[in-house]
């Protein structure tokens, strides 16, 4: 690490905006105010109904976090493979009293396919963004990013339809055939930047105390090797060295952030590999993350903030076993940890059963009594298997949704809030106006 | 009497047809190469230096290796992003040829390297070009590469997320273990049930990650069609590509029914889904 005058002088170059390469970067938001004086954009405004609360990214800008009214943007590796990770961020709002919408209108940032297939190209996934953007701001909700990787992939694409003429009247053309336009938020904000701007709210809500387990953290490669600018910073996480989240939330919990010497590297999902060159990311899972983990920081859990290092990091562990290596880290995203201090069901909301490598040890570390939660949770799927209807986080979706994006009584295009629209009210699951 | 002389004596046995064909490795150790693939090459060349992105990502290289300390595909692979970056920005039409068959699809597109770089190449990105250019143009290689992805592709095309939970199949995802594929052999009850215990609605389902409604999908399908992701998967594979197109007559046919059923509802709204027509 760096000492503090050393610190300091890095934080000072960042103010400068250049990146170790002394390359000038410039702030991509100074340029669409000025693309939308010229009427070829529309920015998607934070305005005071979000409960924006500010933070610093790595050159020390300012970034508004919005922490109301959220439109979810899922991630389809999340909600494929390890739900919990979904139900816990929607739990922790409704528990914090946020609105926010989880529609069927939306599709995934398919840069996970890009990434792993090449099978698309850049209009196409700036036309993708584009459309998920602009429903989120028919709706008047802010977009919330569940993903590293979509967080990443919608930074570069909103960069590359601020900076390139042909690719921004191309996708332009392509969403008004389908009645939309071109709508940039005023910042592409991460789930993890939402969670640490509710510490405090978080805080006040624990449950369990943590302060004896110990989290290493992996920090998703997507969320700041991307665009590096627009990721978070703060001084009082790792010096500014790296990036504050999701570190912050488990400082700020309690718990003891352990440090390994492979932090830097990746997980291993790989986007192809984690498909069909499992062995790859078994290996480098294990023995580049894993064990260093466990055998220099003796972690009880590893906590991360993307889909593909959750997936990876956690699956990749059973078969480890065959060459005696046991570890069985549990891996949780940072908000299933959270939700747990908060007293969330460890089955119902944080879907822990999804997880390969076990979590019971970890509860009870937190004080948790997972074997009654247990006893619950399997009573519970033989009455759904019964046919009683399951308990939601939020009103279901009308039926005509099923078809339709439909208009929730929004008027385009937005200027100021003279007409809220439906939000889920939290807690109790009925549609409000 | 010199060591030589003490050294097995291998004598040329081929017959005349075989001496006459080229060596299947030149001493290059690149492949041997048909007429019609060294055309091909020359093609993907020119294509791969006319991307405007080219300019935009090849910078220049020390040769420093910075970019490969930090590679995670370098530690298992006999692949280097400097190795890469210098084919890119020095490689002549045989050397980015051979980097096509295999090379480019073990990068992970972690970013690492371009983090690293201090000349600001984007290495990760110009791999990717690298790609595009290989499905786009069939080559057999990626083919069998990309073979295995046909579900989750159809997935993506057809309603916009990459998995769905009845993709973890426990005999595929074996080595995840009992636990993580909601297999019924643990929790006694059928994947569509444990769906069903997620507290999300449009998560419960199996054959998605979420539902999409029909008017998204459609939505996301205009978009492959206008962008040229359909003709560059139609060049991968043909009959996939065919039912992909027939899916999505098929919602088509749905969406215009639903127009139908819900006219009177549809009439007060206004945005897209007033304008949409599918
Ligand atoms: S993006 Fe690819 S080449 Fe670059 S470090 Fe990651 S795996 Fe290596
Ligand atoms: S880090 Fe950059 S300059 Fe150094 S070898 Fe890699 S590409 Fe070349």
């Amino acid at each position: 690490m760096l000492n503090a005058a050393e610190i300091k002088k890095v934080l000072e170059e960042r103010t400068q905006r250049q990146r170790g390469t002394g390359k000038k970067v410039t702030d991509v938001r100074e340029e669409m105010l000025r693309l939308e004086e010229k009427g070829e954009l529309l920015i998607h405004r934070i305005r005071p109904e979000n409960r924006p609360v500010q933070m610093q990214t790595l050159f020390g800008w300012n970034k508004k976090i919005p922490t109301d009214r959220l439109w979810h943007h899922k991630s389809c590796g999340q909600c494929g493979n390890i739900p919990g990770y979904p139900s816990s961020l929607l739990w922790v709002m409704n528990q914090t009293g946020r609105r926010y919408l989880n529609e069927p209108h939306q599709t995934s940032c398919t840069a996970w396919n890009y990434h792993g297939t090449a099978t698309s190209n850049p209009v196409a996934l700036a036309a993708v963004a584009a459309r998920n953007f602009h429903r989120a701001y028919e709706t008047d909700h802010f977009p919330l990013v569940h993903c590293g990787t979509s967080f990443g992939d919608y930074k570069e694409m909103r960069k590359l339809l601020v900076e390139n003429a042909e690719v921004r009247h191309k996708v332009r053309e392509v969403l008004r055939g389908m009645g939309r336009d071109l709508v940039l938020p005023e910042e592409i904000v991460h789930y993890s930047e939402w969670v640490q701007a509710m510490a405090p709210e978080i805080v006040a809500r624990r449950r369990f105390d943590v302060s004896a387990v110990v989290a290493t953290v992996h920090e998703p490669c997507h969320y700041y090797k991307m665009v590096p600018e627009d990721a978070v910073y703060d001084e009082a996480v790792y010096g500014g060295q790296r990036p504050a989240v999701p570190t912050g939330i488990l400082l700020s919990l309690g718990a003891r952030v352990a440090d390994y010497s492979t932090w830097y590297d990746c997980c291993g999902f790989g986007f192809r590999h984690i498909l069909s060159e499992r062995e790859f990311s078994r290996s480098f899972a294990n023995l580049r993350k894993i064990r260093p983990m466990v055998e220099e920081a003796h972690a009880d859990v590893a906590i991360t903030s993307d889909t593909g290092c959750v997936t990876t990091l956690d699956k990749s562990q059973w078969i480890g076993k065959a060459h005696g290596q046991s570890y069985l880290l549990p891996v949780l995203a940072d908000v299933q940890f959270a939700a747990l201090a908060m007293g969330a069901h460890p089955y119902k909301i944080a879907q822990v059963h999804w997880h390969a490598s076990p979590v019971d040890h970890l509860l009870e570390k937190m004080g948790i009594d997972w074997r009654s939660a247990k006893n619950e949770f399997m009573e519970y799927l033989k009455a759904l298997k019964n046919g009683t209807a399951p308990e939601l986080l939020h009103a279901p979706r009308a039926e005509i949704e099923q078809y339709f994006a439909i208009n929730k009584g929004q008027v385009l295009p937005v200027e100021e809030p003279s007409v809220a629209s439906a939000s889920v009210s939290p807690g109790n699951g009925r549609v409000s106006s | 009497m010199s060591v030589v002389a003490h050294l097995p004596h291998r004598s040329l046995s081929l017959t005349e047809e075989e001496a006459a064909q080229p060596p299947s490795m030149e001493l290059t150790g690149r492949r041997r190469m048909s007429p019609a693939d060294r055309g091909l090459s020359q093609t993907l060349y020119e294509e791969f230096h006319q991307d405007p992105r080219y300019h935009e990502y090849v910078l220049g290289c020390l040769n420093c290796g910075e970019c490969t300390t930090g590679c995670p595909a370098a530690r298992f692979y006999d692949f280097s992003p400097r190795e890469m970056l210098q084919i890119a920005a020095t490689g002549d039409a045989t050397t980015l040829w051979d980097a096509l068959q295999e090379k480019i699809w073990s990068c992970c597109q972690c970013y690492t390297c371009n983090m690293r770089c201090r000349f600001g190449n984007d290495i990760a990105g110009i791999i990717s070009v690298m790609r595009e250019l290989s499905v786009r143009h069939g080559l057999e290689a990626t083919r069998k590469t990309l073979a295995p992805f046909g579900r989750s592709l159809t997935l993506l095309m057809t309603v916009g997320t990459q998995v769905s939970a009845d993709m973890i199949q426990p005999d595929f995802f074996r080595d995840w273990g009992p636990f993580a594929t909601g297999s019924d052999q643990v929790w006694g009850v059928s994947p569509e049930v444990m769906r069903k215990a997620i507290p999300l609605d449009v998560l419960q389902t199996t054959r998605s990650s979420w539902e999409v409604s029909v008017q998204t999908s459609l939505e996301l399908f205009r978009i492959y069609e206008e962008t040229g992701v359909l003709d560059m998967l139609r060049g991968l594979d043909p009959d996939l590509t065919e039912m992909l197109v027939d899916i999505i007559e098929e919602r088509r046919e749905e969406f215009r029914e639903a127009r139908e059923k819900y006219r009177d509802e549809l009439i007060t709204m206004k945005g897209p889904v007033a304008s949409f027509e599918g």
